[in-house]
């Protein structure tokens, strides 16, 4: 059954994503999310960090742009576990990937420099 | 006499077919205020959950923002925004929905904001067959405007129906319970995001997909009830 859904999911974005390629990878993103978001604790953590930092290595290898958001929501779990320099690393990239996002970016940057001080 | 009666059936059936088919407009006529504000950046706020089923506003708020990154916008992190909402004590619904949505420009830099209501999350079973059913009503205000810009409701139906392996009566027997389990123990969140693949269909291209602003005569399928492909 999980193999009809992978590959209906690539069919759709294929369509949706009205190119040859898709456009971004997102690997397993809304299954982990929805794991964590259903029961908050170490392991589905854990699950989804694994799956972030997958979507970004692999955006890379293969020469995509990074899917929005997913550096800011990686950056952001990084600051509540209080590493903050990381945290900053990828709230830069996400920034850099995607200009639009400035204002919520230097939002987050504020809010990290505080937690710094404290 | 016999072709006289087919004859008929047809022509009810074409009847039918034209009178009930979809509205077919093109994207650009269904949503013209999006060709001439061109918003980039969406803030997805969290789907203000009319039903009783408890998992629905996170089954739709994990599955919401790669389809609409596919349609070429900026998603801000959904999780990452409703958690600062929270700390802000912006999570109920009211709240969200009396904030004017020039906030969210302030706040977050955003050029639109996507309001999502659902209004129903059901799942049935029947003697030969099962299915999943989702009410959606979604809109794309302008932050800067406030405007309409885009919007659907309508349902949306997963079939879950475990089709007969084997013949006869045992068969369909094992079919019946099999469609019973499946329906009851469905992993949601791929029938949460087919949805969500076939709602954002008829949002025009944003700046990141190569059909930006190349779509406007495309046709908007703004079918009231649509059924997801297996």
């Amino acid at each position: 059954m999980n193999r009809i859904h992978i590959i209906l999911f690539l069919i759709l974005s294929f369509i949706v994503g009205c190119a040859t390629e898709p456009l971004y990878y997102w690997g397993n993103y809304s299954q982990t999310l929805y794991k964590y978001k259903k029961s908050p604790k170490e392991e589905t953590l854990a699950a989804h960090k694994v799956c972030l930092v997958n979507i970004i290595e692999e955006s890379n290898k293969r020469n995509k742009k990074i899917p929005p958001g997913v550096c800011c929501e990686y950056g952001y779990i990084l600051l509540k576990e209080g590493k903050t320099d990381q945290a900053l690393y990828y709230f830069e990239m996400e920034e850099n990937n995607y200009p639009e996002s400035k204002v919520f970016i230097d939002r987050l940057k504020k809010f990290t420099a505080t937690n710094k001080e404290q | 006499m016999k072709v006289g009666k087919l004859f008929f059936l047809v022509i009810c059936c074409l009847l039918a077919l034209t009178a009930c088919g979809p509205t077919h407009m093109t994207k650009y006529e269904a949503f013209p205020k999006m060709y001439t504000e061109r918003p980039l950046a969406i803030l997805v706020l969290p789907p203000i959950n009319e039903t009783t089923a408890a998992d629905a506003k996170e089954y739709y708020a994990t599955t919401i923002a790669e389809p609409l990154s596919f349609s070429g916008y900026y998603v801000f992190p959904v999780e990452v925004i409703s958690e600062i909402m929270k700390n802000e004590g912006l999570y109920d619904t009211e709240a969200l929905l009396n904030l004017p949505p020039n906030k969210f420009k302030e706040y977050f830099g955003a050029d639109a904001v996507m309001y999502i209501w659902i209004k129903k999350w059901s799942t049935s079973y029947y003697v030969i067959g099962g299915n999943v059913s989702v009410s959606i009503r979604s809109v794309i205000k302008s932050t800067g405007t406030g405007d309409d810009l885009w919007q659907y409701e309508g349902t949306i139906i997963e079939d879950t129906t475990v089709t007969s392996i084997g013949g006869g009566l045992a068969g369909l027997a094992v079919a019946v319970i099999a469609t019973a389990v499946k329906t009851a123990a469905t992993d949601y969140v791929p029938i949460a995001k087919r949805a969500n693949y076939l709602i954002l269909n008829t949002v025009p291209c944003g700046k990141y997909n190569p059909k930006h602003d190349k779509d406007r005569e495309e046709k908007a399928v703004l079918e009231k009830v649509m059924r997801t492909r297996k």
